[in-house]
């Protein structure tokens, strides 16, 4: 658990602090995004956690230990860091890149050589074709993946992450996104994860922190967030389209009418969703096969019928209680 | 003036590679010198919180630049009086613009996302230096070194003016004796030196370049 209490941060020449009396907690193995507009001062916040930028008043305590009181470098080796430029070592190879850590911890020359290409493979990059390779025979995509792979290396618990998928093209970012939330599945590790972009921070975040000129503005998961943005920036930053956004998160049974009668139903498989799938999905296939309802199912058995009109007043529902 | 091959050739065998082991001394000597002022000079300049120097510090060796070695010479005359050892001063001096300003700028172009994800990994300050900014500044640095050991090679004929002897010993004879070939003779040896003492470093920056730009540089 990371927690900030009351940091501010000013910057000379700037009359503005960057960070401002902030306070929050960032829960153990949870994902906690930073998001908000340029300047918001999330990425202040995020390297004062590694102690990259000191902050002029406040602590900062990780798992109740102060970390102002902690020698840098000894601290860094503690937490992986990702960067949106990557800023991996062009002159050392991608396997030299990924044992820096183990190597400055001091581990033996096999070990980290076996974790090298564990991290490799698990970030889907085959360790004989891309452990010799050079920074600059990499794509950008591939470049970040070993990015991650890096910050991996000496399993630390923390990870902090600025912006890391906004430098690649939308659909090798969608990929990174999917692989890095697959991954957090079994690694479970506390991650801050910095971002301007409301929907990659509603996709990955299981818990929000949204920023305005150094000050939190508000905090919770996505789908506080989205239905009940707690002021006017809040919902220009999530944007008018929040009620579709909802409809990544909330799963189909959440929608379903269970009640249903679900006979003479298609029995084909193009009808039918799993009741764990995100709405969006169910709509997808309602606009494949150009019909208003699908049927819902756990496993193979049916659950319930989800059909355009629930959708679309679980949408009105949401949108409306702004007016 | 009729060229007088006997005498010329006589310059060439005889006279002139004598010479050699003097002028190497008062061109590798300051070299070695300038190298151990700019170096650490350019390290501390472009360290954070220093950075602001760093414009002053290239002045001050831009200076060095613009004053002739003799009249560095004449300056510090009163000082350090005539002969070899003012000789090696001047030149010192004026090897050390090229080396400090290609390693000021070799050190300041490292990628600050590179600077930066070393030290978030947990790398110290000497770490970064050593083991990422100097490896990926020597090519650059050795560039510099390379024009300060041609520029000290052809300015050290200079020294023979003021009893610091070298290769100018032949070429200023030649010119005070109204003798072409002797001058022709000493200034092929100069550049000779020049080219070999070059060759050589080229061999040395080979080495010392990272194997990620020998590859940029192959393509």
């Amino acid at each position: 658990m990371i927690q900030l209490e009351h940091i501010s941060k000013r910057f000379s020449g700037v009359a503005r602090p960057a960070v401002d009396q902030l306070s929050l907690t960032v829960e153990k193995g949870k994902i906690s995004v930073f998001v908000g507009p340029s300047g918001c001062g999330k990425t202040t916040i995020l390297r004062m956690i590694n102690r990259l930028v000191e902050p002029d008043e406040g602590t900062i305590f990780i798992d109740g230990k102060n970390i102002l009181q902690m020698n840098p470098p000894l601290l860094r080796r503690t937490i992986g860091y990702v960067i949106q430029q990557v800023g991996l070592l062009p002159h050392r190879t991608i396997g030299q890149n990924i044992s820096l850590v183990p190597e400055l911890l001091g581990w033996p020359r096999e070990k980290t050589a076996r974790k090298v290409r564990e991290l490799l493979e698990m970030t889907g990059l085959p360790p004989e074709e891309f452990e010799s390779k050079y920074p600059y025979q990499l794509s950008g995509g591939q470049a970040q993946r070993v990015g991650v792979a890096r910050a991996l290396a000496a399993d630390p618990p923390i990870m902090l992450m600025d912006e890391p998928f906004a430098a690649v093209d939308p659909i090798i970012r969608m990929h990174l996104q999917d692989e890095f939330l697959r991954v957090q599945q079994h690694i479970r590790k506390t991650i801050c994860f910095v971002t301007h972009d409301i929907s990659e921070a509603i996709k990955i975040g299981d818990h929000l922190v949204i920023l305005n000129e150094g000050r939190l503005v508000q905090s919770g998961t996505p789908i506080e967030i989205l239905t009940h943005p707690s002021n006017d920036f809040v919902s220009s930053l999530i944007g008018d389209d929040r009620g579709s956004k909802i409809l990544d998160l909330i799963r189909c049974e959440g929608l379903m009418d269970p009640q249903a009668p679900l006979v003479d139903f298609p029995k084909d498989n193009g009808s039918r969703v799993q009741a764990v799938w995100p709405v969006k999905a169910a709509l997808e296939r309602m606009m494949k096969n150009n019909t208003d309802e699908v049927m819902v199912c756990r496993e193979d058995q049916p659950a319930g019928i989800l059909s355009w009109n629930g959708i679309k007043a679980h949408i009105n529902r949401i949108s409306g209680e702004k007016q | 003036m009729n060229f007088d091959m006997e005498l010329f050739l006589q310059a060439m065998i005889h006279r002139s590679p004598g010479y050699i082991p003097e002028h190497l001394q008062l061109s590798l000597i300051p070299l070695f010198l300038a190298v151990s002022i700019a170096l650490p000079a350019a390290v501390l300049v472009t360290r954070p919180g220093y950075r602001q120097y760093a414009a002053h510090v290239m002045a001050f060796f831009n200076a060095g630049q613009t004053i002739p070695p003799l009249a560095v010479i004449a300056v510090f005359f009163p000082f350090l009086g005539l002969g070899y050892g003012p000789a090696l001063f001047a030149l010192t001096i004026y090897a050390l613009l090229p080396i400090a300003r290609s390693s000021i700028a070799a050190i300041s172009t490292v990628p600050e996302d590179v600077r930066d994800a070393a030290l978030g990994m947990g790398m110290t300050p000497v770490d970064v230096l050593l083991r990422v900014e100097l490896p990926l500044s020597l090519p650059t640095i050795m560039a510099g070194v390379k024009t300060a050991a041609v520029l000290t090679v052809s300015t050290a004929v200079l020294a023979a003016l003021v009893g610091g002897k070298g290769m100018g010993a032949i070429i200023f004879a030649g010119i005070n004796f109204f003798r072409p070939e002797l001058v022709l003779a000493g200034t092929i040896y100069i550049g000779l030196l020049s080219i070999i003492l070059e060759r050589l470093l080229s061999v040395v920056e080979w080495f010392l370049t990272p194997p990620h730009m020998k590859a940029a540089r192959s393509r």
